[in-house]
């Protein structure tokens, strides 16, 4: 246990036992025990499985991406203990009809993956009729969240509308996942004319909305701006981890001395996300091993944080 | 917190990744080290951590006596200079050099050539992507440059981009004032057909990045720096054989988990990942690595 197991050196076991006992790990020492009564010792590497909250379905309009087939992906992240996958939909980047994109996204997740894949629609507040599109998420494809591209749909977040979308969706219990982008912009194609998000106000968004459950994903350090601060103090939001770079990225970031953001951001804000199919799932992965995060601050992470925004 | 870099609290296996034994195994070189960029050996050594947790075996930084404003250093203390090269042949067993040239200043680039390479402890030369002058490394005034540099035998590494922009928009449109694209490094190439290049980045949009290089089979083919795209890796072995990858890490600035995933997501035989994360730059190297001694 506790690898590496050829080379490393382990945890010894009292060490590990009081790791457990910290109340944030508590919900993990259960499971451990759990199988502990299977087996005749709990191991850490029993342990965590993992909720990926950003994973894409469908057809990346530039690129046949290697997992686009909702089986193929859902099989290579259960390869890597992914076991719920919140999904959106890649038809919903530049698709402008919206239900339907989100029609065939809630059958998809329905069909396929064996309970795997979450859906997670897709509402435009800058467009026609989007409060309808948000009550058929929730209430006919039984989604518990949407995802939201204001960069692909031009909006901002000072949109008036995104406000109002904020409000509903809070009163109805939904998670609001905003992707800040999809791709390097240095990369785009070249008909794409794509500008960065701001998040700036965000902050006075969810100041009424305290109840409000957002989440930014792919938030590289240097899209969130100088905002990081005001949006860990003032806020609830969270964070996915499938754009934070640096060597030990995370654990830098957590420490507050990822050189590319301007803050800290404390791990009971952080989720796994790994823009799978889009990013490799490895990368996200390997992220946790290569920061030197200890259970406590693993398990919130791979998927405890997440459990609390969707159940 | 784990405080040693070989202690992990999870098995990575379990997750149906290599364990760090396993990445220790693959020998794995990386190219493209920006460890010494900005702090220099205290902020290098501060970074060793995540080198040695990650089971690098060797680091080739780009960034020695140079950097991108200055490309050959004239503002660097020599005292400091004296100190990178102290280091550097004191630590020849896992850090090698190569020098930042600059293709608007030939002459003095050659002369930097001879003071860090022929007469010091570095391997190789860097493009970076740009220089004050806006000279392209495909200008035949920067030829000289490379003809030292087969003397040398030296390694040749230049930075390509194609970063989409320009008026019309088109990718390569918004690179800097002499920021190369892999058609640079082709035009560059094809004068040279025994000399070997590393074009770095892979252009930075690798599906547009590998094709200009492809017929050109003194081009290697270095794909760091860039988000990780799955299917990247799978692309370009199948373009242009794994024999002509070579890895870079990017760090500290990019995760050692990016660039690693690049190529743990590809479909590839034991062998080709050898080959990839170190066994191509070592044939590279080896001449030079030979004539100085220092440890494939």
């Amino acid at each position: 246990m506790l690898a590496n197991l050829n080379e490393g050196q382990a945890i010894d076991r009292r060490r590990f036992v009081q790791t457990l006992m910290l109340p944030a790990a508590l919900p993990v020492a259960a499971a451990l025990v759990g199988s502990a009564a299977q087996t005749a010792e709990p191991t850490a590497a029993d342990g965590l499985d993992i909720i990926d909250c950003n994973v894409h379905l469908f057809d990346w309009p530039f690129r046949k991406l290697k997992y686009a087939q909702t089986d193929a992906l859902a099989e290579k992240l259960r390869r890597h203990r992914i076991t719920k996958a919140w999904a959106g939909s890649f038809e919903a980047v530049l698709h402008t009809q919206f239900d339907a994109a989100n029609r065939r996204l809630a059958e998809e997740c329905r069909s396929k993956g064996d309970g795997m894949f979450v859906p997670i629609g897709t509402v435009n507040p800058g467009g026609p009729d989007w409060e309808e599109d948000l009550r058929r998420c929730h209430e006919a494809y039984r989604m518990s969240g949407v995802r939201l591209y204001p960069a692909y749909h031009g909006y901002g977040l000072d949109y008036a509308d995104f406000a109002k979308l904020l409000a509903e969706t809070a009163k109805r219990g939904m998670l609001v996942q905003i992707v800040l982008r999809m791709e390097d912009e240095r990369c785009h194609h070249p008909a794409l004319v794509i500008e960065a998000v701001d998040v700036g106000p965000l902050v006075e968004a969810l100041k009424t909305l305290p109840q409000a459950k957002v989440q930014l994903i792919n938030s590289a350090g240097r899209l969130l701006g100088k905002n990081v601060a005001a949006l860990v103090r003032e806020t609830q939001v969270t964070f996915d981890i499938a754009a934070t770079e640096g060597n030990g990225g995370v654990g830098q970031l957590i420490a507050g001395t990822n050189y590319s953001y301007t803050g800290a951001i404390p791990i009971e804000r952080l989720v796994f996300g790994s823009h799978a199919p889009f990013f490799p799932c490895e990368s996200a992965l390997m992220k946790l091993f290569e920061s030197p995060l200890d259970l406590a601050e693993l398990e919130p992470l791979m998927y405890a944080n997440a459990k609390r925004l969707i159940a | 917190m784990p405080s040693s870099p070989r202690e992990f609290v999870l098995n990575p296996a379990a997750y149906g990744l290599p364990t760090r034994d396993d990445l220790v195994k693959l020998r794995i070189w990386d190219i493209h080290y920006h460890g010494f960029f900005k702090g220099g050996i205290p902020a290098h050594e501060e970074n060793l951590f995540y080198v040695e947790r990650m089971g690098i075996e060797r680091m080739l930084s780009l960034d020695i006596g140079g950097s991108p404003e200055d490309p050959l250093g004239t503002t660097i203390p020599a005292e400091q200079n004296r100190e990178m090269r102290e280091y550097l042949e004191q630590h020849a067993d896992s850090v090698s050099g190569l020098i930042p040239v600059d293709p608007g200043r030939p002459l003095e680039s050659c002369r930097k050539m001879e003071e860090w390479i022929a007469n010091g402890p570095c391997i190789g030369i860097k493009y970076y992507g740009g220089n004050p002058k806006g000279v392209l490394c495909s200008h035949p005034d920067n030829d000289v440059i490379i003809r030292l540099a087969a003397q040398m035998k030296a390694v040749i590494y230049i930075h390509t981009w194609l970063q989409v922009g320009g008026e019309p928009r088109r990718p390569g449109g918004k690179n800097a004032p002499g920021e190369a694209t892999p058609l640079d490094v082709a035009k560059l190439a094809a004068r040279f057909p025994d000399v070997n290049f590393i074009c770095g980045h892979s252009g930075g949009d690798w599906e547009l990045g590998v094709r200009y290089v492809r017929p050109l089979e003194n081009v290697y083919i270095e794909f760091s720096g860039s988000d990780p795209h799955s299917g990247q890796v799978d692309f370009t072995v199948a373009e242009v054989s794994a024999a002509r990858l070579v890895w870079g890490g990017h760090g500290p600035s990019r995760s050692y988990s990016t660039e690693l995933a690049k190529v743990f997501d590809a479909d590839l035989t034991h062998d080709q990942r050898l080959a990839i994360f170190g066994g191509n730059l070592r044939r590279l190297a080896e001449p030079i690595f030979r004539k100085k001694g220092y440890k494939l």
